[in-house]
């Protein structure tokens, strides 16, 4: 046999095996080159057993500290550079520069902090729904994330479509592993979109060891989802935002995780 | 930092949370990827989590722009990967204690899964840096042979054949060290 041939094999005997095959199924398949496929598809193997371990649950809440530390940081830093670089331009450029805005951008500005909101209604092509993949929130006595409102952007458009919810705050204890709220559901224009943004107020909760309520940080109280999705005129369209509470450390710190395999539509 | 992200913050946001969520997806894949090359999971583990604050810092000074990317990220882990291995001239030994060990109840099991651990990572330590390189994107990044010669520069003939030639010489270290 050709030595390429055989890495052709060899290759598509890992991919399967990858996707979930079983070795003993490649090896029927080419009962020819078993032999010699056997061993190599072993070392695969071996090699995914030493190295495919999930990394340490205390490193990975370092890392996932040490990059909000960082986030908050930069936040911070951002704010006192914002002010003093107001402060820093002539009065006269920033006048001129106000008046630019008020005037040109009056119609953007319009656009992005009131875009048109959509109508509720119980027949629409269009559900948004809130659901908890089980993580940390078995802690919690209730967990409550308050919704504000979604925006969603049409593919190619710089403008935004809001909805505001009908239930605003959902008890993530509430809506574990298959179950979840719908919080609005309505008619949405057909059409491709591009990013769907989650504005929360508050996401808070009662420890059941101890009762203290527990407030978490979202940072800019906003969600972006970047994941395209399309709506249909006469189909209903499930856009499912589906997120959970983690503890990031021993010292009663938690977070909110976006589970963003089980998000979107 | 890009001209929009200076003049309206959003482009920052975004990038911020889109680097957030990469973060929850992608962690775990860069820890493999360091580990096949530096045989320790402690610093793949550091190495991992210092890729996202560099993604941060690059955001902050204006090195990166556009929306990070997975391939981003495994840039800047190649990156701190090959400054780490350049420092320290060759792999440090493996201790023991700092592989994953299944059956720890039982303590011969766990002696001998130590064992065998420690035999793999010595046979990965004597292939060359393009073959543990494929192993990496291949079984850990979750590539296809096309893909990794997209990233290798190579043909996905020639890296099948790397892929062959890295299994087999670790199946002959392995079957020696037996």
């Amino acid at each position: 046999m050709m030595t390429e041939d055989f890495d052709l094999i060899l290759d598509e005997c890992i991919e399967r095996i990858s996707r979930g095959d079983s070795l003993a199924d490649c090896l029927s398949d080419y009962p020819a080159y078993s032999e010699r496929l056997r061993p190599l598809l072993e070392s695969m193997y071996e090699i995914q057993n030493v190295y495919g371990a999930a990394p340490s649950a205390d490193a990975k809440r370092a890392a996932r500290r040490k990059l909000f530390a960082a986030l908050d940081k930069q936040h911070q830093t951002n704010r006192v550079l914002s002010f003093f670089g107001l402060v820093s331009r002539p009065a006269i450029l920033a006048t001129v520069a106000l008046l630019i805005l008020a005037v040109v951008g009056s119609l953007a500005v319009q656009s992005v902090l009131n875009p048109p909101t959509l109508v509720p209604s119980q027949n629409g092509n269009f559900a948004f729904l809130i659901s908890d993949n089980p993580g940390d929130v078995n802690d919690f006595e209730n967990f409550d994330v308050t919704i504000l409102e979604v925006k969603l952007q049409p593919e190619g458009s710089k403008e935004w479509l809001k909805l505001t919810p009908e239930i605003e705050t959902v008890d993530l204890t509430q809506v574990q592993g298959e179950r979840f709220e719908e919080i609005w559901r309505g008619d949405v224009p057909a059409g491709q979109y591009s990013r769907l943004r989650i504005y929360v107020s508050e996401t808070r909760g009662n420890l059941k060891s101890t009762g203290q309520t527990i407030e978490v940080k979202v940072p800019g109280n906003v969600v972006h989802m970047l994941t395209p999705f399309e709506v249909t005129d006469d189909t209903l369209t499930i856009y499912t935002f589906d997120i959970t509470v983690v503890g990031i450390g021993d010292d009663g710190t938690y977070m909110l995780k976006l589970n963003i395999d089980e998000s979107g539509t | 930092m890009s001209k929009r992200n200076r003049e309206t913050g959003r482009g920052i946001e975004e990038f911020e949370a889109r680097l957030v969520s990469l973060y929850e997806g992608y962690y775990d894949k860069l820890v493999r990827y360091v580990y096949v090359h530096i045989g320790s999971r402690e610093e793949a583990e550091d190495i991992a989590g210092e890729v996202f604050l560099k993604a941060l810092s690059a955001l902050r000074s204006g090195q990166e722009q556009g929306t990070p990317t997975q391939w981003w990220l495994f840039r800047i882990a190649h990156n701190l990967t090959v400054d780490r291995l350049r420092k320290t001239g060759k792999h440090e030994p493996v201790p023991a204690d700092s592989v994953v060990l299944l059956g720890k109840d039982d303590p011969v099991d766990a002696a001998e899964k130590t064992i065998e651990y420690e035999r793999v990572i010595e046979a990965m330590k004597q292939l060359t840096v393009e073959q543990r390189e494929v192993i990496s994107l291949r079984f850990f990044w979750g590539l296809t042979s096309k893909e990794v010669g997209g990233v290798l520069g190579k043909s996905d003939g020639a890296v099948r054949e790397m892929q062959r030639a890295a299994l087999e010489r670790l199946r002959g270290i392995m079957g020696v060290q037996r």
